[in-house]
């Protein structure tokens, strides 16, 4: 495989993007391409359209060169395959060219595999590789593996596109034709041409195909090659194997090699020395198809083909696998197809019946019944609880209001709250004040982000154990009243409200 | 070198590659959106057909809006991808890679008339046919282009074993081109592996097994893996 000369960006693509690598290839040769095609071509659409003439049969012609692709594909793959590898041949060389390629296949797709929508990617593997017929299979089912969708819709666009070229043709020539003709030709054309002068018409016809098919077919072969070019490079990694080549060139050349050499040597005491001399690398460079592609196979290389059926031996080209799967431990028996009994006693057979459908309507009213009566119950529970949930939350959003100047007889202020029922805001005040009160006592800066904790914090430090207790007391209780919606009873509240924080002047 | 790809430099000094999408994937997704066109229109005929004549004039304005609205508002609003174009991965794109706008994608939908002239699409198709970047009037006239959208075909994560550092500094694509043998290596058989491997005696100064190791090492030195 000589792959530095080819001519394409090699990389991962999707088949698809892969499609249209084989648009550009064919658009690069398209001189080569097509000198080769109607010089093969043209002739073969002669001979056949004057032999369905001289037959008396006119769409013969058409048919036989529709029949006839499989022959006229091998002309654009030689060129391509050349280009792509080395360089363009001429349409001679091509010509020449196709004794050496072998016949079986084309016969093959020229007969019983002629409606076949993989023969752009057959193409390649049968010509190119020149396989034995064994190993071909194999080769084949590697090769298709993932692609074998895209090639059969390349087919069919292919298939379309030709179409379109060949309505193209038509309806152009009759958009062409200047309106105020149209009903006297129309009328001449089916009136007098049909009959008269239908082989000229067939013969126009065969024609038009043939130019569509002169532009189509030439792509399907590129498009079908560059799929398996790009398969290829996605099963062997020819763009590895490129870049490795480049690298390893490279360090050859830069005379680094030889340091690197001897310290791996040193590191791995292998024998490498020998190995790489620069005479390996200026072997003979393979210049022919033949060379690149190794072809025939295996009639005299004796050690390449024991290395090529080892590598078949791999499971991933073929030859056995081991698959699991669950199946049934017993097969169940075939049941005998159930004639339908006769019953031994009609009438009674007919009330029991009766009566378990009736059982069976039952059931369902009552499981319907169930139902509702469920739903309907679930609709008020739910209702409650809602009003429940909202009519708390309305309690929990009263005004603590955080800026109001406190009374200034506090304890008062917050008993009588207290007694109104306004249990949350009374003691959100006395908090409020017992914070203050400490503020003053411990001369703190007033600061409004002190949290319960800070203030459980700031009586730990106080000098007077007994204050220190009271706000503690103060600030758990409001706690678990703004927190935990549980108050103290009157007398606790009475217990709070007697003494300092309350009563400003008071001692604890 | 032959590829499809548009390569774009910004001024900052980044390349775009624009993989350039070709005549056949585009027509396949042409032909899904006329499907999906066509199912919409003949579902949307059944409650209008119990509409008498205004039920006419409601399909027409309907199939206007098929034949006209369908591919701008996808374009410009799906992100350059009509429901045909996204089975496939395809993607419209301005010239310079930025996504489609509405002028652009205006101008080459309404030069769909020219594309399609002889009534099958056949301008449009010799156009892509010829075009480098297969791209028809209209897209050439808009300036804009289809482009593959979907991912590439990826490899395997690189298996993690000790990292090593290669003994020699390499170039960019050298170091991508390692990495991407670790990542592959999986999709080969050993002795394809080992192949490539040998190729890099040079680097590694080992053979068969031993090399693939070394230059899997390597990837992961590269991928800074510890």
């Amino acid at each position: 495989m000589e792959l530095e000369r080819i001519s394409v960006v090699l990389r991962p693509r999707a088949p698809r993007e892969a499609l249209d690598l084989g648009a550009a290839m064919l658009r690069a040769n398209a001189r080569a391409v097509w000198s080769a095609w109607f010089a093969f071509t043209l002739p073969a659409f002669v001979l056949c359209n004057t032999l369905g003439v001289v037959v008396g049969l006119p769409w013969l012609g058409l048919l036989l060169m529709w029949w006839l692709k499989p022959l006229f594909d091998r002309l654009p793959l030689y060129v391509l395959a050349r280009a792509v590898f080395d360089r363009a041949p001429g349409w001679r060389a091509t010509l020449r060219g196709q004794r050496q390629w072998p016949w079986g296949s084309t016969w093959a797709a020229l007969s019983w595999l002629r409606i076949d929508s993989n023969r752009s990617l057959r193409l390649p593997l049968e010509l190119l590789e020149g396989l034995p017929r064994r190993q071909r299979s194999a080769r084949w089912s590697v090769l298709r593996r993932r692609i074998v969708t895209d090639a059969s819709l390349l087919t069919y666009a292919c298939l379309q596109f030709e179409l379109v070229l060949f309505l193209s043709v038509w309806l152009l020539t009759w958009m062409l034709v200047p309106h105020e003709w149209l009903p006297d030709s129309l009328r001449d054309f089916f009136r007098v041409d049909v009959h008269a002068a239908s082989t000229a018409w067939m013969l126009l016809s065969s024609l038009v195909a043939y130019l569509a098919m002169s532009v189509i077919e030439p792509l399907y072969v590129a498009c079908g090659f560059a799929l398996y070019l790009n398969r290829r490079t996605q099963l062997e990694a020819w763009d590895i194997d490129l870049a490795f080549r480049r690298l390893r060139q490279r360090l050859l050349a830069n005379g680094k090699a030889l340091a690197v050499l001897l310290v791996c040597a040193g590191c791995w005491s292998l024998p490498v020395h020998a190995a790489i001399s620069p005479q390996a690398l200026q072997a003979a460079s393979p210049t022919s198809l033949e060379q690149v592609f190794r072809q025939p196979v295996g009639a005299a290389d004796r050690r390449f083909a024991d290395a090529a059926a080892e590598a078949y031996r791999d499971p991933r080209f073929g030859g056995e696998r081991k698959t699991r799967e669950w199946v049934f431990k017993y097969t169940p028996a075939p049941q005998a197809a159930a004639t339908p009994m006769q019953p031994l006693f009609p009438g009674f057979a007919g009330g029991v019946a009766m009566i378990l459908k009736l059982a069976l309507w039952l059931l369902l009213a009552v499981a319907v019944a169930a139902l509702l009566r469920f739903v309907w119950r679930w609709r008020g529970t739910r209702a409650g609880v809602d009003a429940a949930a909202v009519s708390r939350l309305r309690g929990l959003r009263t005004q603590v209001v955080a800026d109001a100047p406190l009374p200034a007889d506090l304890a008062a202020a917050v008993r009588v709250m207290w007694h109104a029922h306004q249990q949350r805001e009374a003691l959100a005040l006395l908090y409020r004040g017992c914070v203050e009160q400490a503020t003053r006592l411990l001369q703190l800066p007033s600061s409004l982000d002190m949290t319960e904790a800070d203030w459980l914090r700031q009586a730990a430090a106080m000098a007077d154990r007994a204050r220190a207790q009271r706000v503690v007391t103060i600030v758990r209780t409001w706690q678990f009243a703004a927190y935990a919606g549980r108050y103290p009873d009157d007398a606790a509240v009475e217990s709070l409200l007697a003494g300092w924080p309350a009563q400003a002047g008071a001692p604890a | 070198m032959l590829d499809t790809v548009r390569e774009i430099e910004t001024p900052e000094g980044i390349s775009l590659r624009l993989r350039a999408a070709g005549a056949v994937p585009r027509a396949q997704a042409w032909m899904l959106d006329l499907l999906v066109r066509l199912g919409v229109f003949v579902l949307a005929m059944i409650p209008f057909s119990l509409l008498g004549v205004g039920g006419n004039g409601l399909a027409m304005l309907l199939l206007f809006a098929l034949m006209w609205a369908y591919s701008v508002v996808c374009e410009v609003w799906l992100g350059g991808q009509t429901l045909g174009k996204r089975a496939l991965g395809l993607r419209v794109v301005n010239a310079d890679g930025t996504p489609v706008t509405w002028m652009p994608s205006v101008v080459r939908n309404l030069l769909r008339v020219v594309d399609a002239l002889p009534g099958v699409y056949g301008v449009g198709l010799a156009c892509t046919l010829i075009d480098p970047h297969a791209r028809r009037l209209g897209d050439i006239v808009a300036g804009t282009m289809v482009v593959h959208a979907a991912e590439l075909p990826a490899g395997t994560q690189v298996p993690k074993v000790a990292a090593i550092a290669p003994p020699v500094v390499l170039a960019a694509d050298e170091q991508a081109a390692l990495v991407e043998f670790a990542e592959r290596s999986g999709q080969l058989t050993l002795q394809r592996q080992e192949e490539l491997a040998n190729l890099l005696m040079p680097l590694t100064g080992r053979r068969d097994s031993g090399a693939v190791a070394q230059l899997i090492a390597h990837a992961n030195w590269l991928l800074g893996r510890a």
